[in-house]
């Protein structure tokens, strides 16, 4: 199966959203946990992470703060924020009913995930 | 940084079209971005000339990452729309209330869009500047007319040395614009085909006599129909990300608004002047892409 290309569209902010719930991370970090947690589903051109990211930022989602390491070079990690956690929650809710309703149809002996 | 990977951040510096600050934090994010994955990949056993290309590889096509990256700031806010649509709003209703033949009125709308358009241009030029811009270059051409009423003799001196100048200024006033998107020239030259066809219209000559008041006062409500009708355009412009949408917004407004001149002014749009100032003014709209990348290859 062709994995997700474009993290621009479709679900991407719920999963940046969902990444970014557990801890704060930079964009190279993003990049490699959604590939490993994917087991390599989620393998897309790299470029894209960021409009994708700062979408999400302009939108209020999450909230980006410049840190310096102490080699002296600097990363922007990406914070949720209340307003990003209430969308998730909301988001998350709706792709679990939408992954039971698909699992009922295609596995009709089962009664939910 | 490698000459490949300086280039790769250039372009896509170059065609996302990003305000300086918004430019600075996703250009550094790239590149910081770029080196993580150097790093890793030389650390894999790489050579650096592989590991660029694998590097860039992965990130993805210039084009895209930078279509992506308009599209997610284009987007301007509702006071962003508010103050765009504001100088045409302005300028219609100084025609719908007829407002026009109040000097104090003109006089307070001019004096609105100076002082609007220098506080926008000094202050980052966002892009709500840029409709204002364009109502600036007004008195130039109002300055160049009333030159035609000099004593005999005057005009014929002061002309040649006023409309070179007043071009001059108009054509770097585009291209200082055109550096930073050449959209915001077309968005600020819009309004241009526009006045001088009313102009056309009201006075083919180009001079002011008591029947061009007259036509004036019976044009009166369809200009400012057509500013209010730009005022719209530019609200909605600001709200569109993507950039196809925009150049198809403004040369449909452009269309739309070209009919009401020539419909108003010829009394119908099945002549030969209508097509031909429709060349021309998407002519208009074109020229800042054509200049735009006219800039880059020098």
């Amino acid at each position: 199966m062709e994995p997700k290309r474009d993290l621009l569209k479709g679900s991407s902010g719920y999963l940046l959203l969902s990444l970014l719930e557990q801890q704060a991370m930079y964009g190279y970090q993003i990049v490699k946990e959604l590939e490993v947690r994917s087991q390599g589903y989620f393998r897309f051109k790299e470029g894209t992470l960021y409009p994708a990211l700062h979408r999400l930022e302009k939108s209020g989602l999450i909230n980006g703060t410049w840190e310096v390491l102490p080699n002296g070079r600097q990363r922007r990690y990406y914070h949720i924020t209340a307003r990003g956690q209430a969308k998730l929650a909301e988001e998350k809710t709706q792709w679990l009913d939408f992954f039971t309703a698909v699992k009922l149809i295609l596995q009709p002996e089962s009664k939910g995930i | 940084m490698t000459l490949n990977l300086t280039q790769y951040l250039e372009s896509i510096r170059s065609d996302a079209r990003l305000d300086h600050s918004d430019e600075t934090v996703i250009m550094s994010e790239l590149e910081a971005h770029i080196e993580d994955s150097l790093q890793e990949l030389i650390g894999s056993g790489l050579t650096k000339e592989e590991a660029t290309k694998t590097c860039l590889a992965q990130m993805g096509s210039t084009k895209s990452i930078a279509r992506q990256i308009y599209e997610a700031y284009s987007q301007g806010s509702w006071k962003q729309v508010l103050l765009a649509s504001m100088p045409h709003f302005l300028f219609g209703l100084l025609f719908v209330l007829n407002w026009w033949q109040y000097p104090t009125w003109v006089s307070i709308v001019l004096v609105l869009i100076l002082a609007t358009t220098a506080y926008g241009w000094f202050h980052g030029k966002p892009a709500w500047v840029f409709p204002w811009l364009g109502y600036t270059l007004l008195p130039v051409l109002v300055v160049g007319l009333m030159l035609l009423y000099l004593p005999r003799g005057w005009s014929f001196l002061v002309l040649p040395v006023y409309f070179p100048l007043a071009l001059w200024w108009l054509i770097r006033i585009v291209i200082m614009t055109t550096r930073r998107d050449w959209l915001f020239s077309s968005l600020m030259l819009l309004p241009l085909p526009i006045i001088i066809g009313w102009l056309l219209a009201i006075s083919a000559s180009g001079r002011f006599s008591e029947e061009s008041l007259q036509r004036l006062y019976y044009f009166a409500p369809w200009i400012g129909l057509s500013f209010m009708g730009l005022a719209l355009t530019i609200a909605v412009f600001i709200r569109l990300r993507q950039r196809w949408l925009r150049v198809s917004l403004l040369a449909a407004s452009s269309l739309f608004t070209l009919s009401l001149v020539v419909y108003h002014s010829t009394g119908a749009l099945i002549n030969l002047v209508f097509p031909g100032l429709l060349i021309i003014m998407w002519g208009g709209l074109l020229v800042p892409l054509l200049l735009e990348r006219r800039l880059k290859n020098k």
